[in-house]
């Protein structure tokens, strides 16, 4: 097995807060990867020392064999990143995020431009792409992420909560699109936390929980004979008591 | 359920406060320079008693008149500092649009800064009134003006809170708080230019036409003291009370109002620039920030500011018995270039959250460095006409166009060295700027002495290099200008280097320091 990514024992504290307390990741090349986990797990933050963005206070991490924070040069260029929270250039239309986009990654100005129109038209925001990207909506601005993200074909794609207040009709067009991407080998990252969709999606699976791995393989080894959502349930040690208390909710009572 | 209102906004004071120890001590220094104001002003204001009751009576109405046109725009200029001034957010309570509005308005007297102002306009009853009648008159005639600037700033925020709430709305006020800052600077420059007539007409003149208006009838209401003053009142009254039903009208409006909020707004022209600009980063973070200081309302807000800073200067040092000669002209022209560099001192604030579409393509210190670059030539592309004409009008206004050239290129030069010293300070102390733009603070809470520190520190250095090249043209050495420009293209070269060399190495805490939530 060949792995796009690989971490080793990766740490980080905030103040007296561990929020990633030894990772070990693994992920194969080529494959539709989900990192799933409860709000809190640490997925963002270790997503975030993976690609450069946060230094890790400990541990290590490769891309393709590639030392991230020794080696930059090796790793940085044949990575795209979405990160959490819609952080764009928010006064930049979306075409000219685009070609701001392949211009700080080198790429000619005519096949940016190309290649722009072609995820413009793919992602369907030509009627939107001389608009701001402030007046976007978020499927618009997830899509928009995502384009530049793939612009300069990256070999391995980390994505933060791609599909979290995407409507079914955007989502559609980002499963399509990221469904191509790993079929010619590439490889895709994202977390999550909305099983079903990681069930359909992918052929890889890691589970955090208070910043540990708490399960990780190929889907069908990590969720058993299960579903995808009663594995997560049972591996995080979540089971809620939604029955008890709350007996002034509902018909029999009030509304006061 | 107006005490509710009240207590609501207590706690969203206090809320505001907890755990944070610098929000702590600001709101401690707010408070005092509340009590402070309140005190002084309300002697002050009474002192007027002392001066002839013409001269005072047409003072108060002046003061009257401020405090209302003061409630109206103030609190537009900070809206979103106070959650009790949005009625959306109270939309899905039962509540009545009259409970709605008796709370909204006891919650908006709460506070230090409203009860300060009450203790100001209480000064007018011992600077107007004389006996029992006008003083019965005066207390009325207070709470009523204090009324007036309440439901005023009311009717005002709730009329125009679906525009504030757009992003357009926004853009446009960020822009129209610093043109109020700027013209509160006018006074100041009439004075110097020296008035035709003199004060003590402008101020009756001033006192009669305001008269007439509902402070000035207060004010009036109050040296008054009879008959007339009544009558006065109840005008008065009457309009409180109309201004009241209005807010109402807007408030049951504005509750029903869809958001505008998410309303896309126009689209823009793709740009021609931009195929005439280097391939590459270089030319990619040019084009970028061309874009932005055109777009974005901080960037066009800081050019703004500058720019006419400059000017009133320059037409304050050509103006009487300022110094003569060469001064003059480069004066002005230096001072604009050190206010448009020292804008570099922080540059990646203005990128913000969205820096990480940077840190992700670079890969060693040359990559910031190309960044920077293409900052630096992104300002200079607009800063150098902009220091051009500012020399050659400061030359004009001196009485000599030939000062224009030294003028200019010491200006270039200098804004050279600010770059340089604005790289270097933006990777060792950057910080967040904060999302809306408000007068009153340049930086995300609690980074308020990184952001003085950041530009001092800028300030200090750039006159430290700047001085061997500036100080002989300044003193009347005009070809040492010639010295500047590559002077300034070393120091900015030096620095982009050094921060280069510098910020690589820390760069995930750049990006945490420009990404703090505001």
């Amino acid at each position: 097995m060949v792995e796009a990514v690989r971490t080793q024992g990766l740490y980080k504290r905030f103040g007296q807060q561990v929020a990633v307390g030894g990772v070990d990741l693994i992920v194969p090349k080529g494959s539709f990867a989900g990192l799933v986990g409860p709000n809190g797990a640490g997925k963002t933050t270790t997503l975030s020392m993976i690609t450069g963005l946060l230094r890790p206070d400990g541990g290590l991490i490769e891309i393709n064999g590639h030392n991230v924070w020794t080696d930059p040069v090796s790793v940085k260029a044949h990575i795209g990143v979405l990160p959490e929270g819609l952080r764009l250039f928010e006064r930049l239309s979306g075409r000219e995020l685009l070609l701001y986009s392949g211009r700080l990654r080198g790429i000619p100005l005519e096949e940016t431009g190309r290649r722009a129109d072609e995820l413009l038209r793919v992602m369907d925001l030509l009627e939107s792409q001389d608009k701001l990207v402030i007046d976007y909506s978020t499927g618009m601005r997830k899509k928009i992420g995502l384009a530049a993200a793939l612009l300069h074909n990256p070999g391995v794609l980390f994505l933060d909560e791609p599909f979290e207040g995407v409507d079914p009709v955007s989502a559609n067009t980002l499963i399509d699109v990221l469904r191509r991407f790993t079929e010619s080998g590439s490889t895709v990252i994202f977390s999550s936390h909305v099983m079903d969709l990681v069930e359909r999606l992918c052929d890889w699976v890691s589970v955090m929980s208070r910043g540990h791995i708490v399960a990780q393989g190929p889907l069908a080894e990590v969720r058993g004979e299960r579903t995808l959502n009663e594995a997560f349930l049972d591996l995080v040690g979540a089971r809620g008591s939604g029955d008890e208390g709350l007996s002034w909710l509902g018909s029999s009572g009030d509304p006061r | 359920m107006t005490m509710l209102f009240v207590r609501l906004k207590l706690r969203l004071i206090l809320g505001n406060l907890r755990g944070d120890l610098i929000k702590q001590v600001g709101f401690a220094f707010s408070l005092l320079s509340a009590l402070g104001c309140a005190l002084g002003g309300f002697v002050l204001f009474g002192l007027l008693r002392l001066a002839s009751p013409d001269v005072a009576l047409n003072v108060g109405i002046v003061v009257f008149t401020l405090f209302t046109v003061g409630w109206a725009v103030v609190p537009l200029l900070i809206f979103g500092v106070d959650e009790t001034l949005d009625p959306s957010r109270l939309a899905l309570f039962p509540l009545t649009t009259r409970q709605l509005a008796a709370g909204m308005f006891a919650a908006s007297a709460t506070g230090p800064w409203p009860l300060a102002s009450l203790a100001v306009l209480a000064g007018g009853v011992v600077a107007l009134a004389e006996g029992v009648g006008g003083v019965l008159i005066g207390l009325v005639a207070v709470v009523l003006q204090f009324a007036l600037c309440l439901v005023t700033s009311r009717v005002l925020t709730t009329a125009l809170s679906g525009a504030l709430r757009s992003r357009r709305g926004r853009d446009v006020l960020a822009v129209a708080a610093v043109g109020v800052v700027l013209l509160s600077q006018l006074p100041n420059l009439l004075l110097n230019r020296g008035l035709p007539g003199d004060p003590g007409a402008l101020l009756s003149s001033t006192g009669e036409v305001l008269r007439w208006a509902p402070p000035g009838l207060a004010a009036h209401a109050i040296a008054d003291g009879g008959l007339v003053g009544v009558a006065e009142l109840v005008v008065l009254g009457g309009v409180v009370v109309l201004l009241a039903w209005l807010w109402i009208v807007a408030l049951r409006r504005a509750l029903v109002m869809p958001d505008a909020s998410n309303q896309g707004g126009g689209t823009v022209r793709r740009s021609w620039i931009d195929r005439f600009l280097p391939q590459g980063p270089l030319g990619g973070v040019v084009a970028k920030e061309l874009k932005y200081a055109r777009r974005e309302p901080r960037g066009r807000v800081a050019w703004f500011t500058a720019v006419v800073v400059s000017g009133i200067i320059m037409f304050t040092l050509s103006g009487g018995d300022g110094p003569v000669g060469l001064f003059s002209a480069a004066g002005p022209a230096c001072l604009a270039a050190l206010l448009i560099g020292i804008q570099a001192c922080n540059s990646f604030g203005i990128d913000g959250r969205s820096l990480w579409m940077n840190a992700v393509t670079f890969s060693s210190d040359r990559d910031l460095r190309t960044d920077l670059a293409g900052r630096h030539l992104a300002m200079a592309v607009i800063a150098v006409p902009v220091l051009g004409v500012i020399s050659v009008a400061a030359a004009l206004l001196a009485g000599n166009a030939a000062w224009a050239v030294p003028a200019a290129f010491t200006a270039w030069g200098l804004l050279g060295v600010a770059l340089g010293v604005g790289a270097v300070t933006s990777v060792i102390l950057p910080y967040t700027l904060p999302e809306r733009l408000n007068a009153f603070s340049g930086a995300a809470p609690g980074q308020g002495a990184l952001a003085f520190g950041s530009s001092s520190l800028g300030f200090l250095v750039t006159g430290a290099l700047a001085l061997p090249v500036v100080l002989p043209v300044l003193l009347g050495i005009g070809w040492f200008g010639l010295l500047a420009v590559p002077y300034g293209l070393l120091v900015a070269w030096a620095g982009r280097k050094t921060a280069g060399l510098v910020g690589f190495a820390r760069l995930p805490s750049i990006l945490a320091a420009v990404s703090r939530a505001t």
